[in-house]
């Protein structure tokens, strides 16, 4: 146990490329054996992430800068100063809970994949290592690998298994994400040349304050570049507005298990990154951006609802609502970044910013749930047809009435309702942007106040789609494609979407047992 | 005594005869023949040499009867190749003989 | 005593949000399971609540200053436990009003849901789509299948009896056999929803856990409201459907909400709480009338008044105040237990709640008898003028349960306009006696509308015609049921009487003339106003009950129509006497035999200011009485003394001639809407940000981007496979092309080879001569 409990991150981190190597190995006849084995693989590292949530509470800590719960570290570039650092706080342990609740899920749901099955785990098991490295991370290049990292199997999994558009799809995402990417690796480079070293807690003290030059080039001047450069690798990733065009497709055109981590954990890597890293450790670039960065959440939130509004693809309406959804934590980032971190800012807002962030950290867990719950049903119905065009569906509701049940269900939580946990998170961004600034600086009050056309636009195009698929008489078109398959949603589709729902409500009407570890972080983060 | 040069001169001239021999003779035979002419004068230079300036040593002579024996098998080697190459090309022209040419 | 108490008022909203879950997840196999399940549960609650409610009333001297409350952390923000979010309950004399009827109304609705719901033939699946043939052959299949569908439906059968349908698809396989029990069931589950977020919002200390049931309820109503989702109207075009009518309801109300979410996030960080005890207190709410809301426009508008006029655009959302009003008539399309449960017990009662909650923040910086506020002129005039305005659609109805709608929202007009004025004592009583007649109202119309089904039902299978569109629900359709179905025809009138304001025996004329007194003291324009809409109100409440109940019947239905079963009679009873009994307890100082106004008393010491009793004045009363007398005798001679014939037209139509049908088309303001906002939205979205911006500018710009890059890179495959590749391949054509001029040397003749030798021979020798003896 005291060795689990040493080394926990790193099993963690580690545990699903043992499955994912097992898997490759297996033999490629027998399904079943490859899937237990990667839901098994996906389950250790829940299992340990649900002890280390527990040995956090009991001793937990909230500033990495200081300190960080379950460090490890060990050499792996002495040249370059660079080692193998990984630690938590509050914000990516609920990062960690998130990647590691989703990910046996979306492989329940994959045990309908047929080709190629062994393939397909190994990379999706590769996936979650991945996403649990950029969150556990505490080592820019470490960082750096494990986002890079996390490309190449979505790239494959939306490529081999993907529907119509996949091709398309899956290279403007890869290239797309990596574009950016280019430029986070050309600023580590230099912050790393600058500093001679990687290490993000050590970074955290000494860079925001660094003097000097390198090369002939003053540190201001890299500063300032490389916010931009780190700024839009993640704004790529979250997405921010106008950068969000390759998750419509991807997520369209992904298979079911893919959309669900793609919209459940890989935005929220972009989101990480900002308050991981941008805000930290450019705090002064951040201030300046931040209006500019609150006006385009603003249009992610309103245009966001508008494009998915005008859906009549499934798939790509529950998309669109994913750049609503993470919309209002840009709002939230935007607005903790004009106040500062660590006292340097404005600390009239405090409270507010805290409580912003506050929302956006819960936001980024409900959405990865809701909208992996989202894509799930969606994938249930596309099993079954073969479409994803909402005019094909109709009256669903009566020859599945199960399936309709959950999917208004999802709906509620999606759209915010309250009771639900999609509302607490929305209800804290709003209450914690809404203030700050005042007089020429009310761009976020303002924003927050256009945010709410987008708001309403989201009941709208969540309505829309249970209109369009459960309500109405039966549209036969929808009982002939699926050929003489039942409708409703099966026993372990429901498995696989239960533990969602359950949370939906939990963390509806009692947050604080979640709120609590986010908000001693932030509450360090921002004083 | 008869002047030294004077027998260079007669090698010399023999020598440049063998030469010219090689390079404007038709038949591959005669060209040996001026070989051999070359190889004699050369001997001759050879005696003349150790007649006039050294004598008591036996450098020359030696030396002459090397090259009166290499001569020999060179001959003997050269024919031998001229009658081969006779039996295959039924020709003793040197200029016919250019097959190992670009 | 107290203590005990704190926890029960927890447990009030919770039954039914357990029987919501219990349903759903293992009871919904069994209609009768769930019945007992959620009346159960809201008997539970109705006991408790009025446990409670008795407790609070006798047994708690001034409630107002020492009210029931209970919190907990709900939230952990910020460093400490003052910046943390507490929610918790309350219970104040005007939570205690709510306890009263809340969950007596509910319980009556729940009892009567189980009847309502045993019967009733909305479940077919209709097919579209160019197949209609396949539909009659459905109905053909059921009707061979199936015997003759009776009145009254055995609660214990789970198949057959025509709800369940098998639908066949066209290779002949059967689909699907659907089952109605679980969607009896959900139904059930739904209301208890619906009744525990009411409830949630009852006991709520805060308005973020108001917000959180008046959400749910939004909800709630959406699933209600389109429960016969798979209904079409392909007979009636301009009908909207069950599933448009429940969004329609639901966007609506969310256009008020979003504006009182802004309202709730401004109150929440200039005051640092939600707790209503804590921001109604002196400080707290002088601060906020004092600054101002846009510093840098000064327009003379307080953050109070900011904020109190965002969280009244919510009300006009909820109670279906004008402009927001739209939703509510069309929200008849839900099942009449629903119109009963959302347009009296509930729903639209969560507005006017809200204003009266929020009153001391909506009249920060009024002092009675002085200007008002700007909330509070906003609520006057809309109020007011909701009330008028709607009570003119009402007139030119004909379907009996929309008439209530719009009699709804007139009647929440004149709460928000009560408020407005600052009739606050005024508006909570005519909020609880509105909920009791209106529930009745509601519940008899579905009452009637069963009979009148029955009785076509029964009508068609001897023989009459069968039409397709047969509306059981137009009142032009009715007649003559009054000897039919008595016990709903007097508690009918009984609710109609309230309605109106009959003097002295019904609970609505008390409310309905403190309104009017107050409004006179205060804002005569008001009293006006709110004078003609009760005469109206009085007139198409007769109006109503003349065609539905006078009279000989119109239709074979109406002549075959019977009584509904005890389920759905005892509701109607129970209400009927409470709404006699409900307004004795506000009788005016003057005229009650106590000496003081009770409910007066009691409401107003929730405030911090107690209100002032106003003096009795002769005028308002005699109003109330002969507007009330008025209208019902207008339409009593209009409509009971000489019945409408079948056939017949509205002779109101001869009257108002053209305002008749402007009153009719509910002033055109659907089409309004229709064509403005949602055309609007949905070109906007469709083509200005998906076609334009997404898919023309953005991805136009990164496929710009990637065909550029890729011509790039074709241009530099070419400067690569013919710039640098020729150019090794040029340099290695030259040196081949030296090296076929030079081969020449190579000539294969030996005297050649000997003649360069030679010749090379002299020049080496020559440059020897040259290089060692001639320098």
């Amino acid at each position: 146990m005291d060795f689990i409990r040493a080394n926990l991150l790193t099993l963690i981190l580690f545990s699903p490329l043992f499955g994912a190597l097992l898997v490759l190995i297996l033999p490629k006849g027998n399904k079943g054996l490859a899937r237990w084995t990667a839901l098994l693989f996906s389950l250790i590292p829940f299992v340990l992430s649900l002890f280390m949530w527990q040995w956090f509470l009991a001793a937990p800590c909230h500033a990495i800068a200081e300190q960080a719960c379950f460090e490890q570290q060990a050499t792996w570039f002495p040249l370059l100063n660079s080692t193998y650092h990984i630690g938590l706080d509050g914000i990516s342990l609920t990062m960690v809970l998130l990647t590691t609740l989703l990910t046996p899920l979306a492989i329940i749901i994959s045990f309908s994949i047929e080709e190629r099955v062994n393939l397909y785990m190994f990379l999706f098991l590769l996936l979650e290592m991945g996403m649990l490295g950029v969150f556990m991370s505490l080592d820019l290049l470490l960082f750096f690998v494990f986002w890079e990292f996390g490309l190449v199997p979505m790239y494959f999994l939306i490529n081999i298994w993907g529907s119509a558009n996949r091709q398309y799809a899956s290279f403007k995402f890869f290239i797309y994400t990596m574009a950016g990417s280019l430029g986070l690796l050309l600023s580590i480079q230099l912050i790393g040349l600058m500093m001679h070293t990687f290490d993000i807690p050590e970074l955290m003290r000494t860079w925001p304050g660094y003097q000097g030059s390198v090369i002939g080039i003053d540190v201001n001047v890299i500063k300032n570049v490389a916010f931009w450069l780190f700024t839009i690798a993640f704004a790529i990733k979250v997405p921010v507005w106008p950068f969000h065009t390759w998750l419509p497709d991807a997520h369209t055109e992904a298979p079911t298990a893919g959309s669900m981590i793609l919209a459940g954990v890989l935005l929220k890597l972009g989101a990480y990154g900002f308050l991981r890293l941008v805000l930290p450790l450019f705090p002064g670039p951040a201030h300046n951006f931040a209006p500019v960065l609150a006006v385009l959440a603003m249009l992610a939130i309103v245009l966001g609802a508008f494009a998915s509004f005008a859906q009549t693809d499934f798939k790509r309406l529950v998309a669109y609502s994913s750049v609503n959804h993470m919309g209002f934590v840009v709002l939230a980032i935007a607005a903790a970044a004009w106040v500062g971190m660590n006292g340097q800012g404005n600390s009239a807002y405090q409270t507010d910013a805290i409580i912003a962030l506050n929302g956006a950290v819960l936001q980024m867990f409900n959405h990865g749930l809701s909208a992996a719950a989202m894509f799930a049903l969606v994938g249930v119905i596309y099993d079954r047809l073969h479409t994803r065009d909402l005019t094909q569906m109709g009256g669903l509701w009566v020859v599945a009435p199960i399936y309709g049940g959950i999917l208004v269900f999802t709906s509620m939580a999606s759209l915010g309702l309250p009771g639900l946990n999609g509302f607490v998170s929305e209800f804290l961004v709003v209450r914690g942007v809404w203030p700050i600034g005042s007089g020429s600086t009310a761009i976020f009050t303002l924003m927050t106040a256009i945010s709410m056309l987008g708001l309403l636009f989201t009941g709208a195009y969540i309505l829309k789609a249970i209109r369009m698929v459960l309500h109405g008489p039966l549209n036969l078109n929808a009982v002939e494609m699926a050929h003489g398959r039942s409708l409703e949603i099966t026993t372990r589709e429901t498995i696989a979407l239960a533990p969602l729902l359950v949370l939906f409500v939990v963390i509806g009407v009692f947050p604080n047992w979640l709120v609590d570890v986010i908000n001693a972080t932030v509450t360090r983060m921002l004083s | 005594m008869i002047p030294l040069y004077f027998y260079l001169l007669v090698a010399a001239a023999l020598f440049s005869m063998g030469v010219y021999g090689v390079l404007a003779r038709r038949n591959a035979v005669a060209i040996l023949m001026s070989i051999e002419l070359m190889l004699n004068s050369v001997n001759l230079n050879l005696v003349a040499f150790w007649r006039y300036l050294a004598p008591d040593a036996l450098n020359g002579q030696a030396f002459a009867v090397v090259v009166f024996a290499v001569a020999a098998a060179e001959a003997a080697v050269g024919l031998a190749l001229i009658i081969s190459i006779y039996r295959n090309r039924e020709t003793v022209v040197a200029e016919d003989i250019n097959m190992l040419k670009w | 005593m107290t203590i005990d108490l704190k926890f029960l008022v927890w447990l009030i909203p919770l039954p039914p949000l357990l029987a919501f879950f219990t349903i759903l997840l293992f009871t919904r196999g069994s209609k009768v399971l769930s019945d007992i399940v959620a009346v159960g549960a809201m008997l539970t609650t109705f006991v408790i609540a009025w446990f409670v409610l008795i407790q609070a009333v006798f047994f708690t001297p001034h409630l107002g200053e020492n009210p029931i409350t209970s919190q907990f952390v709900w939230l952990s923000l910020g460093p400490s436990i003052e910046t943390s979010f507490k929610t918790g309950t309350l219970i104040d004399p005007v939570g205690a009003v709510l306890l009263f009827f809340v969950p007596l109304t509910a319980l009556m609705i729940f009892i009567y849901s189980t009847g309502y719901m045993a019967s009733g033939s909305y479940w077919t699946a209709l097919v579209e789509h160019g197949r209609p043939e396949l539909a009659l052959d459905h109905v053909e299949h059921e009707r061979a299948d199936h015997p003759e569908h009776t009145n009254e439906d055995d609660p214990n059968a789970s198949a057959g009896h025509g709800h369940d349908k098998v639908i066949y698809d066209s290779a002949g396989r059967r689909i699907v056999k659907f089952d109605a029990t679980i969607w009896k069931a959900r139904f059930m589950a739904f209301i208890s929803l619906f009744a525990g977020a009411m409830l949630l919002l009852s006991v709520a200390d805060n308005l973020l856990l108001l917000f959180v049931g008046w959400e749910i309820m939004g909800a709630c109503s959406y699933l209600l409201i389109g429960f016969w989702h798979n209904r079409i109207y392909p007979d009636e075009p301009d009908r909207i459907t069950p599933a448009k009518a429940a969004i329609k309801a639901f966007m609506t109300t969310r256009v008020g909400d979003v504006f009182m979410l802004i309202g709730i996030a401004w109150l929440y960080s200039f005051t640092g709480t939600l707790s209503f005890r804590e921001i109604f207190s002196e400080e707290v709410l002088h601060t906020m009338a004092a600054t101002p809301a846009l510093p840098s426009f000064g327009i003379g508008l307080s953050v109070a008044g900011a904020i109190g006029l965002l969280l009244f655009i919510g009300t006009i959302g909820k109670s279906a105040q004008f402009p927001l009003h739209t939703w509510l008539p069309d929200a008849m399309e839900g099942p009449t237990p629903v119109s009963a449960m959302i347009h009296a017990a509930t729903m639209v009662s969560a507005g006017v709640y809200l204003l009266i909650r929020m009153f001391p923040l909506l009249s920060a910086g009024w002092t009675e008898g002085g200007p008002l506020t700007v909330p509070m002129t906003a609520m006057a005039v809309i109020g007011s003028f909701t009330a008028l305005f709607s009570a003119t659609i009402a007139l030119a109805q004909r379907d009996v349960k929309k008439v209530l709608a719009y009699s709804t929202i007139s009647q929440l007009g004149f709460m928000v306009a009560a408020l407005g004025i600052g009739a606050y004592v005024a508006a909570v009583f005519h909020l609880m006696t509105h909920a009791i007649f209106k529930a009745l109202l509601f519940m008899g119309s579905g009452s009637i509308i069963h009979s009148v089904e029955h009785g076509e039902e029964h009508a068609h299978h001897h023989g009459h015609h069968f039409e397709h569109s047969f509306d059981a629900q137009d009142m032009f359709n009715m007649g003559g049921l009054w000897s039919r179905i008595p016990v709903t025809a007097w508690t009918f009138l009984i609710g109609g009487l309230a309605l109106s304001g009959f003097p002295f025996v019904t609970a609505g004329f008390w409310s309905k003339d403190e309104i009017l007194a107050d409004a006179f003291a205060h804002v005569p324009v008001v009293f006006y106003v709110l004078a003609f809409s009760a005469f109206l109100t009085a007139f198409y409440t007769m109006r109503q009950i003349g065609l539905t109940f006078a009279g000989a019947p119109r239709t074979h239905a109406a002549e075959d129509a019977t009584q509904t079963d005890w389920r759905m009679n005892l509701p109607l009873i129970i209400l009927a006497f409470f709404a006699i009994t409900a307004g004795w307890i506000g009788i005016p100082a003057a005229l009650n035999p106590l000496g003081i106004n009770p409910f007066h008393e009691f409401v107003g010491g929730t405030l911090l200011e107690h209100p002032e009793t106003l003096p009795f004045n002769w005028f308002p009363m005699l109003t109330s009485i002969v507007v009330a007398l008025l209208g019902l005798g207008v339409g009593w001679a209009v409509y009971v003394r000489k019945p409408l014939a079948a056939g017949e037209v509205d002779p109101l139509k001869r009257t108002l001639g053209p305002l008749y049908t402007l009153f009719q088309n509910k002033y055109y303001m659907d089409q309004l809407y229709e064509g403005s906002f949602v055309r609007f939205f949905a070109w906007f979205s469709k083509t200005v940000v998906y076609e334009w911006i997404d898919r023309g500018l953005i991805d136009g710009l990164l496929h710009f981007i990637a065909r550029g890059t890729e011509w790039l890179a074709f241009r530099n495959k070419d400067f690569d496979t013919y710039v640098v590749n020729g150019a090794g391949d040029e340099l290695a054509e030259g040196v081949g092309n030296l090296g076929e001029a030079f081969k020449y040397v190579q000539s294969g003749r030996i005297q050649q080879y000997l003649a360069v030798a030679a010749a090379g021979l002299l020049m080496l020798a020559g440059v020897f001569v040259w290089a060692f003896f001639l320098r």
